[in-house]
């Protein structure tokens, strides 16, 4: 199914500059699969080697946070909007 | 040197007080290299250590900034109770993935403005954060 991905400027580099675009994927993990196929890269710059999802980026679901659904586990269905965003954050 | 209308200093400083006793946080938008609005961002931390700026604002003001042509001019945060001065945190974290000091910074051409608590009067300083960590400040020139 087809899902409509957004990511902000510091992934953009990865997916050809591009804000937003459209991959396939049952559920997060299929998705991001079919991304990295797609553009290879991406989950470099989200997953460490064990594929396991950095914890400083983001990822959301219709603007839910994927930690409080079921993780890469998360289904997905067309239409759905899938944003990965990476954390900013600081402090002393 | 950044030229920032006193108004928009102001702004900060207000967030700054108004988030109290945490850190506050947001993005100030600029076009044609000059500074337009201070756009609060909710801290998703909570915390008088830390910030973590809401993910899906920033997205939204990231979407909002390409239909309008602007910029993302400056990113900003409180310090409650230290010096208006990037902290290592602030420093690693201005990297992605976070410590890896050897690529360039999240975002390279915008400043980096730490609005301080500390004092009375609150104190703000403007800086760059480049590639290998290095911080430099910039003078803000404060304009009515």
């Amino acid at each position: 199914m087809t899902i409509k991905v957004q990511v902000t400027s510091v992934i953009q580099k990865v997916v050809n500059g591009q804000s937003e675009f459209e991959a396939e994927g049952s559920v997060v993990s299929e998705l991001i699969e079919d991304i990295e196929n797609k553009y290879p890269g991406f989950l470099q710059q989200i997953a460490n080697e064990s594929g396991e999802l950095h914890r400083f980026v983001n990822v959301y679901v219709n603007d839910e946070d994927i930690r409080f659904i079921n993780g890469k586990d998360t289904p997905l269905n067309s239409g759905d909007v899938v944003a990965f965003l990476p954390a900013l954050s600081g402090g002393l | 040197m950044p030229h920032i209308p006193k108004k928009l200093i102001d702004e900060m400083i207000e967030h700054a007080i108004d988030d109290l006793p945490n850190e506050a946080c947001g993005q100030v938008n600029g076009k044609n290299g000059r500074p337009l609005t201070v756009n609060r961002v909710k801290n998703s931390a909570a915390s008088p250590f830390r910030y973590s700026m809401d993910p899906l604002a920033m997205l939204k003001l990231e979407q909002a900034r390409e239909e309008t042509g602007e910029y993302l001019f400056a990113i900003y945060h409180s310090h409650v109770a230290s010096e208006a001065y990037p902290s290592q945190t602030d420093i690693r974290q201005a990297f992605f993935p976070p410590g890896e000091l050897d690529r360039q910074p999240m975002f390279p051409d915008c400043y980096y403005i730490l609005v301080s608590l500390a004092h009375d009067p609150p104190e703000v300083r403007a800086f760059r954060i480049r590639q290998g960590g290095l911080v430099e400040e910039e003078l803000i020139k404060s304009e009515d």
